[in-house]
C-alpha cells in the first residue's frame, strides 16, 4: 500500500515537472490598486534564457480634448491591415515610450554643448585610467589627495620610524644606496634642509583623527556634529565613493587644538554609530 | 519630452507625414508596408499592403481621403486612407521617388528615377477625389528633365507652379499647367544630391535640404535663396516648423558608413535651427541611424522623425520649446504688448 502510494506521487512529481516547461511563462498579471494605479506583471525571456519578470506600475489618466470633427471621426475609423480586430489603444509590439529626453533650445547653443563634451572625454578618459589614491584609496591621484601631507599611504609602515632605523641615508656614499631624495635629507642630523613639496597643503597633522568603520549612509555634517563636542573642528573629510555617493568607511577629522583631538580621540573610540563601532586614532604622519 | 517609438517596421523609413489635421502620421519604409499611426498616443490604425518593392514615398491629401504611394516596384498607388483599400495602381518604366497631392487634392505629381535608358520625369495626374470614383490612366502633365534628373517636387501655393530640387543641387520652377521651365537655379553646391523639399504652411517659400551638408530657404516667386543653414554632416531632410520660427534638419552620414562610427559621431540628431537668425538651437538625439526624414506637424505641437534604424519617433514639444525667443524677439513682444 505504501509503495503504491509513493509510486503515485512519483508520478505527480513527474508530472509536475513536465509541466515545468522553461518556455511556458505565466500570463501576463494586471492588479487594479486602491490609489487609482494598476500594476502589470509580464514575463519575458531574456536572450541568454533566464526569465524576467517586468513590474509596471501605471495610472491612467483621462484627458478630455475637443477636436476638430474630422478628427473625431479619425478616431472611429476601425482598423485594417496588420491592425485589424486589434483592441482600442496603442499596441505593445509597435508602439513604445522611449526615455525622457531634455530639449530646451538655447541662444548660444554649439558653445554649452561642446564643453560638456569636452568634460564627458575628461570623464570618461579617467574612468577608463582606474585611479586609486595610494593615501586615502580614493578615486584621485595621490598628489591630489587631501591628506598626502597628514597620512601615510595605506598600508605603509610609519615613515618616521622608517628614518629612524636608517641613520645612514643622510650621509652620502654609506650604506646600499647612495641617493637620498630631498625630503629626507637633512632630517637625521639637525634641521631639515631638503624642501617639501606640496607645502601650501601642510596641515597641522598633530590633531588630525583618523576615524575608521563609519557607517556607509554616514554624512560629513553628522561627523562634523558629533566631534565637535570636543573642539573646534576645522575639516572633516568622508571618503565617499564615486559612483554610489556613499560614504567609503573611513574618514579623517581635523581639530585645531591637539589636545581637544586627544580627547575626541579617547571618547570617539568605540562610540556607536549607525550601528558601528566607531575606531577613532591619530592619523598617521604623511612622508 | 518624451518621444513615442513606433516600431511597426522592419527596414529602414523612407518618408513620414503627418495628415493636414495632424493627428494621422504616414509612414513608408524600405520593408513594403505603408502604415498610418494615430499622432497623438502612436496607436497604428492600419497598414497598406500590396508594394512589391521597397517604398520610397507617401503622401495624403489635404482631407484624409486619399494616399499616394510610391517605390521601387516601379508603381504608384492610390489608397483610400480609411479602409487601406487600394484603389488604383500606375505602372512605370523606374521606380517613384517621390509623390506628392496638390494643396486642393485635385492633382497628384509623382518624380520618375533615371535608369536604364529613361530619363528622370515629373509625371502629374488628375485625381478624382472620391474614393468611389473612377481614376484616370493617363497623366495630364509630363515634365522631361533631361539635364539632371529631379530627387523631389511639389506643388506650389494654388498648385501654380511645381517646384523640383535636382541631383546637381540646383531648384527648377516649372508653371504647372503648360510643363514650361520658368526659372532654374543653383541653390546648393555643384553636384550635390537635393534630398529634400518641403513647403512652409502657405506655400510661398519652401526649405531644400542637400548632401552639401546645408539647408536652404527659398522663396517661390523669385526662387531667391532666403536663409542658409550650415550643418557639419550630409542632410537628408528638412522642415519648418510653424507657430515657432524654427527648422528641423535631419541627416547623419550616409547610411552605408554607419557601421565605421559610433553613434555619437554619427550625428543621428534632429537639428533645430532658428529660421530668422540661422542659428542652431538645440538637438534631440535618439535614432541610432542616420535620420531620413522628418515632418512637423501641422499646427507646430510636435514632430516626428524617422530614422535608418527602422523607427520612427513621434515627440511632442513641451514648454521650453514655446517659451525659447531670442533677446530681440522678447524685447519686440514685450513691445507690442
Amino acid at each position: 500500500m505504501a509503495s503504491k502510494l509513493e509510486n503515485n506521487r512519483r508520478t505527480d512529481w513527474a508530472e509536475d515537472e513536465d509541466e515545468e516547461d522553461p518556455v511556458a511563462l505565466p500570463p501576463q498579471q494586471i492588479i487594479k490598486n486602491k490609489d487609482g494605479t494598476e500594476t502589470i506583471i509580464t514575463w519575458s525571456i531574456r536572450d541568454d534564457g533566464k526569465r524576467v519578470k517586468t513590474t509596471r506600475r501605471i495610472r491612467k489618466t483621462v484627458v478630455k480634448q475637443v477636436v476638430n470633427p474630422r478628427v473625431a471621426e479619425h478616431k472611429q475609423w476601425p482598423k485594417f491591415g496588420a491592425e485589424k480586430g486589434k483592441p482600442i489603444g496603442p499596441q505593445t509590439d509597435t508602439t513604445s515610450v522611449a526615455e525622457n529626453i531634455a530639449f530646451r533650445p538655447t541662444a548660444n547653443w554649439k558653445a554649452g554643448t561642446e564643453d560638456k563634451g569636452e568634460q564627458e572625454k575628461k570623464k570618461a578618459n579617467l574612468k577608463d585610467a582606474k585611479i586609486k589614491c595610494r593615501i586615502c584609496s580614493g578615486d584621485h591621484w595621490t598628489t591630489k589627495c587631501p591628506f598626502k601631507d597628514t597620512m601615510a599611504p595605506e598600508g605603509d609602515p610609519t615613515p618616521a620610524e622608517t628614518i629612524d632605523d636608517v641613520p645612514e641615508s643622510g650621509s652620502l656614499g654609506q650604506g646600499g644606496s647612495s641617493y637620498v631624495p630631498p625630503h629626507l635629507r637633512g632630517r637625521t642630523g639637525g634641521a631639515p634642509t631638503g624642501e617639501k613639496m606640496g607645502g601650501k597643503y601642510e596641515r597641522d597633522d598633530l590633531a588630525t583623527l583618523r576615524v575608521t568603520n563609519v557607517s556607509e549612509f554616514a554624512e560629513e555634517q553628522d561627523l562634523r556634529d558629533m566631534f565637535s563636542r570636543f573642539g573646534h573642528v576645522t575639516r572633516v573629510f568622508l571618503a565617499k565613493d564615486r559612483d554610489t555617493g556613499r560614504a567609503k568607511g573611513f574618514a579623517f577629522v581635523s581639530f585645531a587644538d591637539r589636545t581637544d583631538a586627544a580627547k575626541a580621540c579617547e571618547k570617539m573610540d568605540g562610540f556607536g554609530y549607525g550601528h558601528l563601532i566607531l575606531r577613532v586614532e591619530f592619523a598617521k604622519k604623511a612622508t | 519630452m518624451r518621444p513615442i517609438l513606433l516600431s511597426g517596421h522592419e527596414r529602414a523609413l523612407t518618408q513620414v507625414k503627418y495628415n493636414s489635421d495632424g493627428d494621422i502620421i504616414f509612414s513608408v519604409s524600405k520593408d513594403h508596408v505603408i502604415c498610418a499611426w494615430f499622432s497623438a498616443n502612436g496607436e497604428r490604425l492600419g497598414t497598406y499592403h500590396g508594394h512589391q518593392g521597397a517604398l520610397w514615398t507617401v503622401d495624403v491629401d489635404s482631407r484624409t481621403t486619399l494616399l499616394a504611394s510610391g517605390g521601387a516596384d516601379n508603381t504608384l498607388r492610390l489608397w483610400e486612407v480609411k479602409s487601406g483599400k487600394l484603389l488604383k495602381t500606375w505602372d512605370f518604366p523606374t521606380a517613384i521617388k517621390r509623390v506628392e497631392f496638390s494643396p486642393d487634392g485635385t492633382q497628384l505629381l509623382a518624380v520618375m528615377e533615371k535608369r536604364s535608358g529613361h530619363l528622370g520625369a515629373i509625371h502629374v495626374f488628375d485625381v478624382n477625389p472620391d474614393p468611389e470614383g473612377e481614376q484616370t490612366n493617363e497623366q495630364s502633365l509630363r515634365i522631361v528633365c533631361d539635364e539632371s534628373k529631379a530627387t523631389v517636387a511639389g506643388f506650389s501655393y494654388l498648385a501654380k507652379y511645381i517646384i523640383a530640387g535636382h541631383e546637381d543641387g540646383s531648384v527648377t520652377k516649372y508653371d504647372a499647367k503648360s510643363g514650361e521651365i520658368l526659372h532654374n537655379i543653383q541653390v546648393h553646391e555643384d553636384d550635390m544630391q537635393i534630398t529634400d523639399l518641403q513647403w512652409a504652411p502657405d506655400r510661398t517659400y519652401f526649405i531644400t535640404s542637400s548632401k552639401d551638408k546645408t539647408a536652404k530657404l527659398v522663396s517661390t516667386n523669385e526662387l531667391e535663396v532666403l536663409k542658409s543653414y550650415t550643418t557639419d554632416t550630409p542632410l537628408n531632410s528638412a522642415a519648418i516648423t510653424p507657430v515657432k520660427d524654427y527648422v528641423i534638419l535631419g541627416g547623419g552620414q550616409a547610411a552605408m558608413d554607419v557601421t565605421t562610427t559610433s553613434a555619437r559621431q554619427g550625428k543621428f540628431e534632429a537639428r533645430f535651427y532658428h529660421k530668422i537668425f540661422m542659428e542652431e538651437i538645440g538637438r534631440v538625439r535618439g535614432h541610432f541611424g542616420p535620420l531620413n526624414y522628418v515632418a512637423v506637424h501641422p499646427k507646430g505641437t510636435g514632430y516626428c522623425s524617422g530614422g535608418e534604424d527602422g523607427y520612427v519617433r513621434v515627440h511632442h514639444f513641451d514648454k521650453p520649446y514655446f517659451d525659447f525667443m531670442y533677446e530681440v524677439e522678447r524685447e519686440q513682444a514685450q513691445a507690442s504688448l
